[in-house]
């Protein structure tokens, strides 16, 4: 069945609003793209959307409530809530530093929960 | 209380302030300080746990924190001397800076400063918005800190008043966190924050944006109860009949920032009415000799990474002053046609043959083409399909004679 | 059973400090009970702050002579309690010819009430003292001036408290009844006090509670007042600038007031309204306000507003009813002995308060003896203001302790020793309202937006406060829900 939707390229200022009609896994149609990048973000957004999350973890500090924490790579993007389940349960203790794993391969998808700033005490 | 001579003062340690005194230190100046009210180095960018920050200067998509710390990396290698929990309550034109710390009184007289307190946000008061005033009612920025530093809940049904980015941040930020966003509202008929964040914060959420509406009454005594939302016509007049009822505990403001200019104006730092900011040369130096401005502190910035560049900028300028005390150079202005809202610089020295101009648009254009020309010379020349207020855009210009007469304007071309 | 009080006063308001303040100069058991969690928190709080000369009101009248006898109060009190008060002056401006025949007639209803020092000026005269306010002529009324309403109640609950006084807050009044020659008071929070006298001075309320017992049909009729408050301004006016009171006596008119910090207060209206809490501000009004405002003074239009607000005055008529104006209601209850009810205290209620307290303790020493209270101190120390200090001074005071030297707010430069000290206040007010009207943090230009963070960081760190703890002002108004996620 053909499906339709519009999409918003972000690569540049352009920003083009892109009508996109599609079939499965192919692109059929893409309108309004002002230039070729578009039609690889088309197909990105379309059929493998990424985001990265980020999000705080409490942790026991000095001075510090919260360490900042992200995905070291985009997941999914209708995994994002599952990866949040995996890190809102987790809490910290100082020290912490930024690029420690906290998570390893969370939910399997090949992207790890790392810390975001450092916490040193 | 300590008394000193010093060569460089940088007030404020953000993306701006780090990078001037990092830079001002590359270039040989050892007697600096670096200034800093909060308990931290980084500023706002702490609180800024998304990502997007580095691409320019960094190479990397990193997030508001790590952003920091690379500078601060930077900061400690190049020994910069800094000094948190230092709140600057004083500075005149002479460059005598008192500070207040917990160690005790400190009172500086600089051979150049560089002013980089960043901004402030706009506030219900300044809207004017009518109805009571119950708690819950905050500014997106305050909130952001709120959620993200101090791990606080500020509330459970949240509406968000203007879509300045980080109104949309916050919006998505909150219902990751499980709360509810019922909708951002937007006076103008256009997102004011990026397009990028408009898709991945509001899109991706589904959370709605209503265009042309405002917030016209404000109900609850004690904490919010209610807000009343009406749409707005082309000249911008509250359509009555259109007034909605929302039901919800929590309001955030993302109407706006302001640069923080209380202190530049002791100074006697001449300010800009469109960017509220001073208005500075291409040395970004102010109309006080050895003062100079960056980062949000002198206009708004979208991207961190341009407030850094402009704080490598000043921090170098502010390095060149201390070792050579330049007698009287001619300033150029530079001028606009209306549909500019502002250029920085403001002016240009008159030994200036090569800069870059950073401008926004008063509204988005379509297909247009942005000239900058020196008198009869034009320096540069561009179309763009779309040209959004929201998108700070810049300009490198050069020229073998001297910028004297620069005028930067938006020509409407046709173009399929 | 419970402690019997001598005196229980219902209402922390201006009236009521002041009542309670005179009142501890005498050995009495004393207790004031408040709806809100501060004082000042209802009519107190919403005026325009000034120290009326007293020409307003008709000669005779409680309102005119308590507010000549009050107005001699303040000199005195603002040292001893040490809070601001300011004789800088008011100019009531003729913008039209057919407007000085009325200056002229309140310059002799002021000479009749004996206010001192009026003058009639002219134009050239009000480019003198107020270069930029426009007008034809003006009267001039040199020993008019303002305050802060509620510093000076807090200073007065402060030192009635250290003099003795009980202070009980959020116990809102809901039950009267007499047992055993005794007042039982009770309050929705299912508390009960026991008295031998109890004087009303609920405000917006007064009538409210006199009902609860008393048999008379007085009625307050609620008329909201709106305001603009703008960022501290240099320069621009000085002194009070009034119009004429309108004429339907319900107003002073809409006037431009600087504050004691600096700022200009616009307003207020005058709108008759339903309830007695709605201090909800409204665009027409808002709107209304600053045109008003700009014909005295049209630099106001380019003014930084960082406020707008609302109070209510406890009006005892409403427009139409034939009357134009009514006097305070200062009596014992012809049933009820031992009540004295206080009603209608609207402008010039701060300025009149002194005398207030003044009559209601004659009221009191009538019926019985009072024996002075040799412990008594007349003074009070408001906390030390850094900002206000000189360099040296800061520099020791920063010595001495290191909390002087954070400062938690920018736009005001209040420091965490300054918040801690307000936060300590011995009334044991912990609401953020309370604090910010203590030490003026949270409002500045940037209403809270730097300090916010750092206020709930002390309140956590010094004070152990949950984030539930947190209240704008009454226990209904959260900051917060808890946290993001528990620690």
């Amino acid at each position: 069945m053909v499906k339709n939707c519009n999409i918003i390229c972000i690569l540049c200022p352009n920003c083009c609003d892109m009508r996109v009609s599609f079939e499965g896994k192919e692109i059929l149609e893409l309108e309004d793209a002002r230039c070729p990048r578009g039609l690889e973000y088309a197909r990105e957004e379309l059929f493998n959307p990424t985001r990265t999350l980020t999000s705080t973890v409490p942790i026991k500090s000095h001075y510090w409530k919260t360490v900042s924490v992200r995905t070291n790579k985009p997941i999914p993007k209708d995994r994002i809530f599952d990866v949040y389940e995996q890190l809102s349960s987790m809490r910290l203790a100082a020290p912490v530093k930024r690029g420690d794993v906290l998570i390893e391969n969370v939910l399997g998808l090949g992207a790890s929960i790392i810390a975001t700033r450092s916490v040193l005490e | 209380m300590i008394e000193k001579d010093i060569d460089i003062a940088v007030i404020g340690a953000g993306p701006a302030g780090m990078a001037a005194a990092i830079s001002a230190r590359e270039k040989g100046v050892k007697d600096i300080i670096l200034l800093e009210r909060n308990p931290f180095l980084g500023g706002i960018l702490i609180q800024c746990i998304h990502d997007g920050f580095g691409l320019h200067l960094f190479d990397q998509n990193l997030t508001g924190p790590e952003y920091a710390e690379e500078l601060i990396q930077h900061l400690i290698k190049a020994k910069v001397p800094f000094l948190t929990e230092a709140m600057v309550i004083d500075i005149n034109a002479q460059k005598e800076i008192r500070v207040v710390s917990r160690q005790g009184l400190l009172k500086l007289k600089a051979k150049a400063i560089v002013l980089a307190m960043g901004c402030r946000e706009r506030t219900r008061g300044a809207l004017e918005i009518p109805g009571t005033r119950p708690a819950g009612i905050f500014t997106a920025g305050v909130a952001q800190s709120l959620v993200n530093l101090q791990n606080l809940k500020i509330g459970k049904e949240v509406v968000i008043l203007g879509s300045g980015d980080v109104g949309l941040i916050m919006a998505r930020r909150l219902k990751i966190e499980g709360l509810k966003v019922l909708r951002v509202i937007e006076k103008l008929p256009y997102c004011s924050g990026l397009v990028r964040n408009r898709v991945q914060c509001l899109r991706d959420y589904d959370i709605p944006l209503h265009l042309s509406s405002t917030v016209i009454d404000i109900h609850g005594k004690d904490r919010l109860e209610a807000l009343t939302a009406a749409q707005l016509n082309e000249k911008g007049e509250i359509l009555y009949d259109t007034a909605e009822v929302i039901p919800c505990d929590t309001l955030l403001l993302s109407v706006g920032l302001i640069p923080e200019n209380e202190l530049s104006r002791k100074a006697e730092v001449r300010l800009d009415w469109r960017t509220l900011g001073a208005e500075v040369d291409d040395y970004v130096e102010t109309n006080t000799p050895g003062i100079f401005s960056c980062g949000n502190v002198l206009h708004i910035h979208d991207v961190a990474d341009y407030a850094s560049q402009e704080g490598f900028l000043a921090g170098e300028r502010a390095a060149c002053r201390v070792r050579e005390n330049q007698g009287k150079v001619l300033r150029f202005p530079v001028n606009a046609s209306k549909e500019i809202k502002y250029v920085v610089p403001q002016l240009i020295r008159e030994d200036c043959r090569e800069t870059e101009l950073k401008f926004r648009v008063t509204e988005p254009f379509e297909n247009i083409r942005i000239i900058v020309k020196n008198g009869g010379e034009t320096l540069f020349r561009k179309k763009f399909l779309k040209i959004m207020p929201s998108e700070m855009n810049m300009v490198k210009i050069s020229s073998d004679k001297p910028l004297d007469k620069v005028y930067v304007e938006l020509e409407k071309t046709e173009i399929a | 059973m419970n402690k019997i009080f001598d005196i229980i006063i219902i209402g922390a308001g201006v009236v009521g400090c002041s009542i309670a303040r005179e009142l501890s100069r005498f050995k009495l058991d004393l207790m004031v009970i408040e709806k809100e969690e501060d004082v000042a928190s209802g009519i107190s709080k919403g005026n325009s702050g000034v120290i009326h000369a007293g020409y307003h009101k008709e000669p005779g009248s409680l309102k005119a002579t308590l507010n000549v006898a009050g107005h001699r109060y303040f000199q005195e009190w603002g040292e001893q309690l040490d809070f601001p008060v300011k004789f800088n002056g008011k100019l009531v401006v003729a913008k039209v010819k057919e407007e000085v025949e009325g200056l002229r007639k309140l310059m002799e209803r002021g000479r009749k009430n004996g206010v001192k020092g009026l003058e009639l000026i002219d134009a050239q005269q009000i480019k003198n003292f107020e270069p930029r306010v426009e007008g034809i002529a003006a009267m001039y009324s040199p020993f008019s001036g303002i305050t802060s309403p509620y510093l000076m109640t807090i200073a007065l609950a402060e030192n009635a408290c250290r003099n003795g006084v009980k202070f009980e807050f959020e116990q809102e009044v809901n039950a009267i009844s007499r047992v055993n020659n005794l007042f039982r008071i009770q309050t929705a929070g299912n508390q009960e006090y026991y008295s031998r006298w109890l004087i009303n001075s609920a405000g917006l309320n007064s009538a409210k509670v006199s009902r609860l017992i008393c048999h008379n049909k007085h009625r307050i009729f609620p008329c909201r007042g709106q305001y603009y408050l703008t960022d501290k301004i240099d320069d621009l006016i000085s002194m009070l600038i009034y119009p004429l009171p309108s004429k339907d006596g319900v107003t002073l008119g809409i006037h431009i007031t600087p504050t004691v910090d600096g700022n200009i207060l616009i307003g207020p209206s005058a709108e008759y309204i339903d309830s007695l809490e709605d201090t909800a501000c409204t665009r027409e009004v808002m709107d209304k306000l600053k045109r008003e405002a700009e014909q005295f003074l049209p630099e106001i239009r380019e003014a930084p507003f960082i406020r707008n607000y609302a109070g209510i005055r406890p009006k005892l008529f409403y427009p139409g009813s034939g009357v134009n104006d009514s006097d305070y209601i200062i009596e014992e209850d012809s049933e009820i002995h031992y009540m004295i009810n206080l009603i209608g205290i609207e402008s010039p209620g701060l300025t009149a308060a002194p005398a207030i307290a003044d009559m209601v303790v004659n009221m009191v020493g009538e019926k019985e003896d009072l024996v002075l209270n040799d412990q008594f101190c007349p003074e009070r120390k408001a906390p030390l203001i850094f900002a206000q200090q000189s360099e040296a001074d800061q520099a020791r005071l920063i010595q001495d302790d290191p909390a002087y030297g954070e400062v938690i707010c920018r736009c005001e430069t209040v420091t965490r020793k300054e918040v801690i000290e307000a936060f300590d206040n011995i009334l044991g007010v912990r609401s953020l309202d309370g604090l910010k009207r203590r030490c003026r943090i949270m409002a500045g230009r940037c209403q809270g937006g730097f300090c916010t963070t750092r206020i709930v960081e002390i309140l956590r760190d010094e004070y152990g406060l949950s984030p539930e703890q947190i209240f704008k002002s009454n226990f209904q108004s959260p900051l917060f829900y808890g946290r993001v996620k528990d620690d």
